[in-house]
């Protein structure tokens, strides 16, 4: 116990840098979104009003389907990411010789650190209406300025950072399931696929969940892929929050839109951890 | 002689001292080196053209930061660090300066403190409710449709072609945080509206996003001139300095003299901080940069038509000049009070009205 008591001080760091950097500034932001905005203003006035126009003004259902589409494409790029990432992380661990898998791992973590501008312009010169597959994509039938396309790009410039990110979640978990339950089961005549449909993911659900989280924490709230892929026409919710900040000065609403992405977010991985992970443990 | 760590550390100390004692005293220094100053500029050709002129004194030296996405974004980093903001000037236009004249972060200027200022119109200068001039003005720009003429499918001649089937895709539309929405006051007025009745711009823009003729709404002034390019989209309302680069590889038509298709003209310039030590060399070098000769320097490398009437405008330059019979018939000028009182409301319709349809 008294162990314990001597080990909270370590925390005093950690704390105080959460309390100075992301603590105060939230309430800082929570308070403006409920201040009065006069347009051609910048921000709030320090005496300004308190109102609830802000979220007011965003119960429309431009805003539910802005929403809606931010959590949509975040949803399918992260599961897409964990079908990916699982099997590569799968061979990594069990296929790969240790000097393999330090490259592999290496790999993967210097993916992570690649710009992420770079990687998205990279996507858009290559993929993009103007790329070197425009011809191939029209043949198919593609319309590289669609929609449809235009949202299947930001996913893809979603899972550049995702399938690393989970792949190396994703490591650890499946290091610490015995190889030798899948080879008894095996053993006893369960298929390959079967002995790991029931055995290695199972077992490897909370590692998962946790690349989920992990995944979809960072889409949702992903700001220069869909600015940069979704040419003004696919827009999340952290770019209508940008809008505001930036040209327009309209602090109040755009604190307003971050405080409810904010909250949609933290309610999602609640609701993901607590009930999903309970019934897949 | 082999000088140890604490030799080192006494001779520095030492020396401190010694050396404030020396400037308070008038003894003679080394040649006096030039100020230095901060300023936020816009990047590529902009940026280039001001340090070339930078470059052509010397009394002023300049550590150049520069704007990231529009004007506005940097509007927050001082309003949070204020009155310690760090910048002695803001490159900027009338919808920036009008946000920092409400904040009241801005020096008046005049021609006893700018002197270039009497050969610039001083119609456009920006002024405060009290008629004080509130920023220096260095070039105009224009906002206008332009095409790539070699791969535009049809010849543009007036807003409704930029309805035509042909135009699929084809078309980089400024977003709700480019241009002041100037081009959503160009469908208003091609519909019957303007500025102070945008209700039939909205209801032509809603129209124009439903044909799938917008391949791009450009969000960044990147956007503009890399879509452009690489031949995404072939045309759309641009602001100069997006298509200076793309006019020397391509070839353009710009409709700034085209009737039925309205011009807006915008001024660029500077706004002088009133919180910072050096405010005498930064209103010198603002006066310099606005001088006839440096006007004309900006107006060749950033691709702006020169404001002072000494300057000379480049011949790449030559479709922003226009006689006043002309200024009257192909150009509109905006009440920019309403318009950019009216920036967050339109941003919002677009975002509730126009950007689902895209």
């Amino acid at each position: 116990m008294r162990a314990e008591r001597q080990a909270y001080p370590l925390l005093v760091p950690a704390g105080l840098i959460f309390s100075a950097f992301f603590f105060v500034p939230m309430i800082g932001l929570f308070v403006e979104s409920f201040r009065l905005y006069i347009p051609g203003n910048i921000g709030s006035a320090a005496n300004a009003p308190f109102t609830f126009a802000n979220y007011a003004e965003l119960l429309t259902p431009s805003f539910g389907g802005y929403l809606l589409q931010t959590v949509r494409i975040s949803l399918f790029a992260s599961l897409a990411g964990l079908v990916f990432a699982f099997p590569l992380a799968w061979w990594i661990t069990r296929r790969f010789s240790p000097r393999w898998r330090a490259i592999a791992v290496g790999f993967l973590a210097v993916l992570m650190f690649l710009s992420v501008l770079v990687r998205t312009y990279a996507l858009e010169l290559t993929f993009g209406s103007a790329g070197p597959f425009r011809q191939t994509l029209l043949a198919l039938g593609v319309a590289p300025n669609g929609r449809a396309y235009i949202e299947f790009l930001v996913g893809a410039g979603l899972l550049h950072y995702i399938i690393p990110m989970s792949a190396l979640t994703l490591l650890a978990t499946i290091q610490n399931v015995d190889p030798r339950l899948v080879d008894a089961a095996q053993a006893l005549g369960a298929p390959g696929w079967r002995a790991h449909l029931t055995i290695t993911i199972p077992l490897c659900t909370r590692g998962l969940l946790t690349a989920f989280l992990f995944a979809f924490s960072y889409s949702i709230s992903a700001f220069v892929i869909p600015m940069i892929l979704g040419k003004g026409r696919v827009l999340f919710i952290s770019n209508l929050a940008y809008n505001r900040f930036s040209e327009i000065a309209d602090y109040p609403s755009g604190a307003a839109i971050s405080i409810v992405l904010f909250a949609v977010a933290l309610a999602l991985i609640y609701v993901a951890s607590r009930y999903i992970g309970r019934r897949w443990s | 002689m082999k000088l140890t760590r604490r030799q080192a550390l006494e001779y520095a100390a030492l020396a401190g001292p010694a050396a404030a004692f020396a400037g308070m005293v008038g003894a003679p220094l080394p040649a006096r080196a030039a100020t230095e100053i901060t300023a936020v500029e816009w990047g590529g050709d902009v940026v280039k053209a001001m340090k070339e002129i930078e470059a052509k004194q010397s009394a002023v030296k300049v550590n150049w930061v520069l704007h990231q996405g529009g004007s506005g974004a940097i509007l927050p980093k001082i309003k949070a660090a204020w009155p310690n903001a760090e910048y002695d000037y803001v490159a900027g236009w009338e919808g920036s300066f009008n946000g920092m004249v409400k904040e009241d972060w801005l020096v008046p200027v005049s021609i006893e403190t700018v002197p270039n200022l009497a050969d610039i119109p001083q119609k456009i200068i920006v002024k405060n409710v009290k008629g004080e001039w509130m920023a220096v003005p260095r070039a105009v720009g224009g906002i206008y449709v332009a095409y790539r003429k070699d791969i535009c499918p049809i010849e543009v001649k007036s807003i409704d072609d930029l309805f035509d089937p042909r135009l699929k895709g084809k078309i980089c539309w400024p977003g709700p945080s480019q241009a002041m929405m100037l081009p959503l006051v160009a469908l208003s007025l091609h519909a019957g509206g303007n500025e102070k009745n945008m209700d039939p711009g909205f209801a032509l823009m809603k129209k124009l996003a439903q044909t799938g003729n917008i391949g791009r709404v450009g969000v960044t002034d990147t956007d503009f001139s890399t879509s452009l390019t690489s031949g995404e989209t072939a045309l759309g309302f641009y602001s100069e300095p997006q298509l200076t680069d793309v006019g020397k590889s391509f070839p353009l038509v710009r409709l700034t003299k085209q009737r039925g298709v309205p011009t807006f003209l915008y001024q660029s310039g500077f706004a002088i901080f009133k919180n910072r030590p050096n405010l005498k060399p930064t209103l010198d070098f603002v006066n310099f940069c606005i001088s006839p000769e440096m006007s004309t320097l900006y107006a060749e490398v950033a691709g702006e038509a020169p404001l002072n009437t000494k300057a000379k405008t480049p011949d790449s330059l030559k479709h922003l000049a226009f006689t006043p019979q002309e200024f009257d018939e192909y150009v509109y000028v905006p009440d920019f009070n309403v318009v950019l009182s009216s920036q967050d409301a339109w941003s919002k319709r677009w975002e509730n009205e126009i950007a689902p349809l895209l």
